[in-house]
């Protein structure tokens, strides 16, 4: 293009180090999470690169200190992982099954749920917070994993996902399967999942980041400290350990990293995926 | 179409069928009788109020706060978040190789809790912070960042900005690369070259992207909750006071169970009609430009 003449190279290497630049700025607040978790405690918020790495803030974490008692943070790191797993998970198959059902099963009154779906998808959430939480509470499942759970077992739009991207698998390819006499389970689980890696890869780092970072609901429905998640742990613990910053850093890292790992662990089909996802 | 299909059709959904009827429609029909009556979370008994929950939210100055701090986040957020995305996503397309790879890099903010950049953020924001001392030893300015209602909820938008950007960049990157080709090199002809190429045919020819990314953005201003409420609480002087926090502390915090809900049915009808204004605007200037 006429545009493009000039010294090419040149401009090549500019937009490199221009795109390296803005990459540092993207994920310095990273960093300076990192490296403030590491500083020896007067450097905290003081330097930006330590004169020393140590390992005081993380011990502080989990054993206390100077008539400070230990927060139960490794639990409330398993709390996290294991709510947000748990749920995580049966929202997966949830909207595979519900998904597949209404893309390739079709029975009177799909269409119906359908619509239902994308209103459900529209209508704002916030109205259901309170009486959400009473039914959590008749119920009896307050301070409980269950409330943490089971009302974020199902997403729509998960499901609405799932539906539209069955859809564009070919009928004749399940009529084959069915003809060998697989059951539909069967035929989900061995023809349509491996068909729908990158799909699958996204939806799932969607649904878990989403989960993971949730505050205001696990904030409400849980009581116990044994109980609360790390994010909610940590929400609460800022105020009363504003004077020891470089914990504090140590237990965003403990959040931070569980994610950034998962996330660049899948990355590999994020671009793929994403093009779905973005439709 | 058999019957056996049928059965299982509806064995299939009804998951999520049961969980519907539990955590929607039940919640639902609920909140619309809440919201009228003047519960107090505890007291056993508690009477139908009409519309009175309404009428008092527009007196009451928390309410009001939420109402008008949103738009203050729309007007700083909005702008910021599509400028950074657009540049992000400009700078992705226009690399030779690697787009993956910093698409990826530039998502990664998304994956930060709104705790943990609040917590960062109020480090290096904090009074002998580096930055700060830079700032007073070089300009000799001294400033209060959270406790200043102009720039606590600027802080506030640039931590979203931040978080959403890489996000939306990719919607705008999907968008850049469906421009066809022959339309650039048309234009080459008659002679639309660099900046000027790009502010008359680029930026047109991505208006889906600006519309998705700006509907998204906005929606996203009314929904803030983690932010503002570790970083600053709502002040100073309620100036990051957003609709969520309203919610939570009327309803958890002064136990108003029902004037709590009647807030959540006016923060939703709010919503609903600023996004239909936006569409409104939006879809007037497409017009302008060709676009249906």
């Amino acid at each position: 293009m006429p545009n493009m003449v000039g010294n090419k190279p040149f401009k090549t290497t500019l937009l490199y180090i221009l795109a390296f630049s803005v990459l540092i700025v993207m994920v310095s607040p990273y960093l300076y999470m990192v490296l403030g978790s590491l500083s020896p405690w007067d450097e905290v918020d003081r330097r930006i690169i330590p004169t020393e790495l140590t390992l005081r803030s993380y011990e502080w974490l989990f054993f206390g200190g100077e008539g400070v008692l230990a927060r139960p943070w490794l639990r409330a790191l398993f709390n996290s992982l294991f709510v947000t797993l748990s749920s995580t998970v049966l929202m997966m198959a949830t909207a595979i099954l519900v998904g597949y059902s209404l893309a390739k099963l079709k029975f009177r009154g799909n269409r119906l749920i359908n619509n239902v779906i994308l209103f459900q998808m529209f209508y704002p959430a916030v109205i259901l917070l309170i009486p959400l939480f009473l039914i959590i509470r008749y119920l009896g499942l307050y301070d409980t994993y269950w409330a943490m759970i089971l009302p974020k077992a199902v997403n729509l739009w998960a499901i609405f996902m799932y539906t539209n991207f069955f859809r564009s698998l070919p009928d004749e390819l399940l009529e084959a399967a069915k003809m060998d006499g697989a059951s539909q389970l069967k035929i989900v689980w061995k023809v349509v999942l491996p068909m729908s890696k990158s799909i699958t890869t996204i939806i799932f780092l969607f649904l878990f980041m989403e989960r993971w970072v949730e505050l205001l609901w696990d904030m409400l429905v849980v009581n116990s400290e044994n109980m609360l998640t790390l994010n909610v742990l940590l929400a609460q613990m800022f105020g009363p350990y504003g004077g020891y910053p470089g914990p504090m850093y140590a237990a965003s890292v403990l959040l931070t990293m569980p994610i950034l790992v998962l996330f660049i662990i899948f990355s590999k089909n994020f671009k793929n995926g994403m093009q779905f996802v973005l439709k | 179409m058999n019957k056996s299909n049928a059965r299982l059709g509806w064995l299939f959904a009804s998951p999520y069928l049961i969980y519907s009827l539990i955590f929607f429609l039940f919640p639902l029909l609920w909140a619309t009788y809440l919201a009228f009556t003047n519960w107090n979370l505890i007291a056993p008994d508690y009477e139908f109020v009409g519309i009175q929950n309404f009428i008092q939210a527009f007196f009451t100055d928390t309410v009001r706060a939420a109402f008008f701090v949103t738009y203050k986040f729309l007007a700083m957020f909005v702008p910021i978040v599509v400028a950074g995305a657009l540049f992000l996503a400009v700078l992705i397309h226009s690399l030779p190789k690697f787009k993956g790879l910093f698409s990826v890099a530039f998502f990664l903010p998304y994956l930060a809790s709104g705790v943990a950049s609040a917590i960062v953020v109020n480090g290096i924001l904090s009074y002998n912070s580096p930055f700060n001392i830079w700032l007073r030893g070089t300009f000799g300015l001294d400033i209060n960042w959270l406790g200043s209602s102009l720039l606590a909820p600027l802080i506030i938008a640039l931590m979203m900005a931040w978080k959403f950007a890489g996000y939306y960049a990719l919607l705008f990157v999907a968008g850049l690369e469906s421009i066809p080709k022959e339309i650039y090199e048309a234009s080459a002809i008659d002679g639309a070259v660099g900046w000027k190429r790009f502010w008359h045919i680029t930026l047109p020819m991505l208006y889906p992207s600006f519309y998705t990314v700006t509907i998204l953005a906005v929606g996203l201003m009314f929904g803030i909750f983690t932010e503002p409420y570790v970083l600053t609480g709502g002040g100073p002087d309620l100036a990051t006071h957003t609709w969520q926090l309203e919610i939570y502390s009327q309803a958890f915090e002064r136990l108003n169970a029902g004037f709590g809900t009647a807030i959540a049915v006016i923060n939703s009808v709010v919503t609903f009609g600023s996004i239909l204004v936006f569409r409104k605007i939006l879809e007037k200037w497409g017009a302008k430009h060709g676009w249906e």
